[in-house]
């Protein structure tokens, strides 16, 4: 009886033993903590092998999965671990580990006010030293670099650089008699006449508000005109002016006209690509990643052409970078490491094999996008010759583009009037000046 | 003559790894969240002290926690009053003798084990406007209906708390059974043997009888519809124009897409605070008579 009791003590002890153990243990390796304590997750030393996370959108998954075994495969001093998110999961992991200090070594992200607030609190790992030792200014465009640079800091590795078109369905534009607008009213009058014949002309999704946002700014662009339209985006104009409100007026007249799917302020926006295949709708907003999509979902490319939505002066589209941000936390071997696989994923050998995973043509100087994407020269010479204006979700910080986003839904839903609107985005521009 | 207790010292052994975890886990996270809403953090940077600030802003300056607040106690009502009503119903049917009775208990406890972003998606397509089971269902009954569930602002949170209601509806229904089969079957008798029909039996009897079980269930009932943030995330994200935002999803939102922190744990403090005083004098009046 008392052998039993002294051995559940010991017991009980070792299990108390090893919580403690446990939680004061790092998992083994080197990890050091900077200012503003984000940690890094991988490991150096040790077994020599260097071992780095890498977060990023769950679309390239098909594609990185292989390219990730294979790059281990080759080299036995590295090893990178992938994580998967959706577009909206993404922002929120990486918030809540940078909250947390557990960003991993390298991470997905977008240019403007997403990328910048990593910049912003030291999390980043300033690249610009590293760019210059290894010339990138000979690699990349400089488009792409300047687009990833905040405040003299260039703050990722460019991945992309995305351009956002109208993707429209050149069949059905066909059997009703209609041809790429040139102006805004013919555009209108395209609009009318999918509609009278019961295709919806837009396809578009507001869970989140991204998506239908990619049609006000247009029409914002359109009846502010450039200057104004990239004052408005800075917040060096207030929104509450006229040619917001001429803007959701439109928009409000879209909607009551029903160009825009039934339902679609709270769809997702991950659903409206099947629209545009079903045919059910006509035109879609999208940037020249959407080949690649349309292909990986076994559609005929051919069916679908693009244009610029022909607004004020220029008809400028919407463009944004993407990066590859590193933790400003990791040691030079992390670093060499993120690096090494970065050259890799992106090199001419994996971009050829899995195009349909990338955003082409890469941002690097003579980049070109394989034959097969029809409509990628189209996009980007859109950008060249029509200019271009930051996405509005990433000039503006996340509670102004929620704000904004809150208005599409209140005139969509007749909730607010277009007037109501405007001031209420300016109420959310001067909300997030004043914290 | 007093009794001395023996102190059994491998006791407290045996409960230390429990108790390290339940601090470490939920305790300290909870005081550490009282002290961070005392603060304008953004998550990285440095923390600034604004005392009760965030709380006051927030009933103040912020009509949006307002309209969170507010849809958050349309949400408790129409748990309390529709959720436990169909979950005792259930419980009383299924607690009678039948065949299939088995399967009917998993039928309706079923969706309870689906993952809540799983029922978002399920009832995303349902609610669909185009080709959504009830609408399309409507006009093969010939019905000229069409509602869009999900964008009216009128309808959204009453067509999300249905979803959730499927889901939600099989837990309670379970402890109520639980409670239903252990009321003395001697005191039904003897009730009808004292001429009390079914009614009466049912709420002069067992419902009396089952006290300790509608304190759990409407305690836990309250608790999970504060807490509700999975499947008005899925369904709406808190849209249209914050027509389903609850406490839950506003606090993520202003913790980990607009960095402010400080103004989230505000919220979260806010939700416990209002849970316990839902919940404590609820729980200490019930447990009076006895």
């Amino acid at each position: 009886m008392k052998s039993k009791k002294i051995i559940s003590l010991l017991l009980a002890s070792l299990m108390l033993l090893s919580v403690i153990i446990t939680g004061c243990g790092n998992g083994g390796g080197e990890s050091a903590e900077s200012k503003s304590g984000t940690e890094t997750t991988g490991t150096s030393g040790g077994s020599g092998k260097t071992s780095v996370t890498f977060w990023t959108l769950s679309t390239r998954q098909e594609a990185l999965d292989e390219i990730a075994e294979s790059f281990n495969a080759a080299n036995d001093d590295v090893e990178v671990t992938i994580s998967y998110y959706d577009t909206d999961g993404i922002k929120d992991a990486c918030k809540v580990a940078a909250s947390s200090g557990t960003l991993p070594n390298m991470w997905f992200n977008w240019g403007g006010s997403l990328g910048r607030f990593y910049v912003d609190n030291g999390a980043t790992y300033d690249l610009t030293a590293y760019a210059k030792e290894n010339g990138w200014s000979d690699i990349f465009t400089s488009g792409s670099l300047s687009l990833c640079t905040f405040d003299d800091q260039l703050a990722g590795y460019p991945t992309s650089y995305s351009v956002l078109n109208v993707y429209y369905r050149k069949d059905i534009f066909e059997q009703y008699g209609l041809e790429v607008p040139t102006t805004f009213e013919e555009f209108e009058e395209i609009c009318a006449t999918l509609k009278e014949n019961g295709v919806t002309p837009i396809s578009t999704a507001g869970l989140n508000g991204w998506h239908v946002m990619r049609f006000v700014e247009l029409l914002v662009e359109y009846y502010a005109g450039e200057e104004t339209h990239d004052a408005l985006s800075t917040f060096d104009e207030s929104w509450d002016n006229e040619y917001v409100i001429k803007a959701l007026t439109k928009y409000k007249e879209f909607c009551e006209k029903g160009y825009f799917p039934d339902g679609f302020v709270t769809a997702n926006p991950d659903d409206t690509r099947l629209a545009m295949m079903t045919g059910e709708c006509a035109m879609d907003i999208q940037g020249q990643w959407y080949d690649g999509q349309i292909l990986s979902d076994g559609g005929d490319l051919s069916l679908f052409g693009t244009f610029a939505l022909p607004t004020s002066g220029t008809s400028r589209v919407s463009a944004f970078a993407e990066m590859t941000q590193f933790n400003a936390n990791n040691s030079a071997e992390e670093l060499e490491a993120c690096m090494r696989f970065m050259d890799y994923y992106y090199n001419d050998e994996n971009v050829e094999q899995y195009a349909d995973f990338y955003n082409l043509p890469l941002p690097k100087i003579g980049s070109e996008a394989p034959e097969k994407y029809i409509n990628i020269p189209t996009i980007m010479e859109t950008a060249e010759t029509n200019g271009t204006f930051t996405i509005t979700d990433q000039a503006f910080p996340s509670e102004v583009a929620d704000g904004l986003f809150n208005v599409q839904d209140a005139v969509a839903n007749g909730e607010m009037t277009p007037e109501e609107g405007a001031a209420a985005i300016q109420a959310a521009v001067e909300a997030y000046q004043s914290k | 003559m007093k009794k001395r207790v023996k102190t059994n010292i491998g006791s407290y052994i045996f409960l230390m790894p429990a108790l390290i975890i339940y601090l470490s886990v939920i305790v300290f996270p909870v005081f550490y969240s009282l002290y961070i809403s005392l603060f304008k953090w953004n998550g990285i940077g440095d923390m600034e002290f604004v005392g009760l600030n965030n709380y006051i802003n927030l009933f103040v300056s912020d009509p949006i926690f307002i309209t969170a607040l507010k849809n958050n106690i349309i949400w408790i009502v129409l748990t309390l009053v529709v959720t436990m009503t169909i979950a005792l119903a259930l419980a009383v049917m299924l607690n009678k003798q039948f065949k299939g009775r088995t399967f009917f208990r998993g039928f309706f406890y079923f969706p309870c084990v689906i993952a809540p972003i799983a029922v978002s998606i399920i009832w995303r397509w349902i609610y669909n406007p185009s080709v959504g089971f009830i609408n399309e269902f409507a006009s093969l009954l010939g019905l000229d209906f069409s509602q869009s569930w999900l964008s009216d602002p009128k309808v959204s949170i009453y067509a999300v708390f249905v979803a959730a209601l499927w889901q939600a509806v099989g837990q309670p229904m379970i402890l109520f059974l639980a409670g239903l089969q252990g009321v003395s079957t001697e005191v039904l008798e003897a009730a009808v043997i004292d001429g009390a029909n079914g009614r009466k039996k049912f709420f002069k009897i067992t419902i009396p009888l089952m006290k300790e079980t509608f304190v759990i269930v409407i305690a836990t009932l309250i608790v999970a519809a504060m807490k509700v943030f999975d499947v008005v995330q899925g369904l709406t994200g808190g849209g249209p124009n914050n027509a389903t935002q609850m406490l839950s999803t506003y606090m993520y939102s202003q913790t980990f897409t607009y960095n402010n922190v400080g103004i989230g744990t505000a919220i979260s403090c806010i939700m416990v605070i209002i849970m316990m005083l839902v919940i404590v004098p609820y729980v200490s009046f019930t447990a009076k008579d006895d």
